[in-house]
C-alpha cells in the first residue's frame, strides 16, 4: 500500500461498528453460557442413568443467562463505543451503524446457523424415530444451537477482519 | 490476518487522494456508509455491491471501470498479498 497517499482523517483509530461489537458480545456470551452448561451436565450424565439427569432447569438458565448477556452487552458496548469515541474527539458518525456491508456480513453468518439448524433437525428426526431419551433430543438441539453460533459468529468476525 | 484475495480491485484511495481534501470519512458521508466499510474496499477487503461501485465512480466522477477493475493483477492501491 502507499502510505503517501494518506490524509489527516485516514489516520483516526478504526472503531467497530455496533454490529460488530454485538457478534463480539454474541461470541462471548454463548461461549461462556454453553461451557457452564456443559460442565453442569456432563458430569451428572457421566455419574448417573441418562433418564434421571437434570438438564432442562439448567439448560432454561444457560438459554436465560445467553439472552440477557446478549442484549445487555451489546447496549453496554454500543455506549461504550460512543463514549470512546468521544473521549478521542471522534464525531461517531458514519462509524458505529451498520450498513451494506454490514447486512452481506449478517447474511453470511446467518447462512452457516441455518446449516447447523437444518443438520440438527435431521439427528433430532432420527434420535425421535429410534425413541431416544429426551435428554439427548433436548441437548442436541442445544449442541446444534452452541455449534450454529460459534459458527455465525466466528464466519461474521472472519468477514469482518479478513474480507470476503 | 491478511485480506482474503479478491479479483476485483480498485483505485479508490488514489482517486480520493486526487480529488482535494477528500478523507475517508467524508466519502463514507458522500456513500452513506461506514468509514470501516471504505477502508475495506481501499484494502480490497470487500467488494461493493454493483450499486456502490456506480456511486463511486459518481461522487469521483470517474467511469465505473476507472474506479475497479477485474483482473488477476492488482493495483498500485492494493495490498500485494
Amino acid at each position: 500500500m502507499n502510505h503517501e497517499l494518506r490524509r489527516p482523517g485516514d489516520d483516526d483509530p478504526i472503531v467497530m461498528t455496533a454490529e460488530e461489537r454485538s457478534v463480539w458480545v454474541y461470541l462471548a456470551v454463548v461461549a461462556i453460557t454453553s461451557t457452564a452448561y456443559f460442565a453442569v451436565v456432563i458430569p451428572r450424565a457421566v455419574s448417573q442413568p441418562i433418564e434421571d439427569v437434570s438438564w432442562i432447569t439448567p439448560m432454561l438458565w444457560t438459554l436465560g443467562f445467553s439472552i440477557a448477556g446478549t442484549i445487555v452487552g451489546s447496549i453496554v458496548g454500543s455506549i461504550s463505543g460512543a463514549v470512546g469515541l468521544a473521549i478521542r474527539g471522534i464525531r461517531p458518525e458514519g462509524q458505529l451503524e451498520g450498513d451494506q456491508r454490514d447486512k452481506d456480513i449478517r447474511r453470511m453468518g446467518d447462512q452457516r446457523a441455518a446449516l447447523a439448524a437444518s443438520s440438527a433437525m435431521f439427528v433430532v428426526l432420527v434420535l425421535a424415530m429410534i425413541g431416544a431419551d429426551l435428554f439427548w433430543i433436548g441437548n442436541t438441539v442445544f449442541l446444534a444451537g452452541t455449534v450454529g453460533a460459534l459458527l455465525e459468529t466466528t464466519t461474521k468476525i472472519r468477514a469482518y477482519r479478513r474480507g470476503f | 490476518m491478511p485480506p482474503k484475495p479478491t479479483k476485483v480491485t480498485n483505485r479508490v484511495r488514489t482517486l480520493r487522494f486526487e480529488s482535494g481534501e477528500m478523507t475517508q470519512a467524508d466519502l463514507a458521508e458522500h456513500l452513506k456508509v461506514t468509514r470501516q466499510t471504505v477502508i475495506a474496499i481501499e484494502q480490497g477487503k470487500y467488494s461493493p455491491s454493483l450499486e456502490m461501485a456506480f456511486e463511486i465512480a459518481r461522487v469521483f466522477k470517474r467511469p465505473l471501470d476507472d474506479v475497479f477493475q477485474y483482473a488477476a493483477g492488482g493495483t498500485d492501491d492494493q495490498p500485494s498479498s
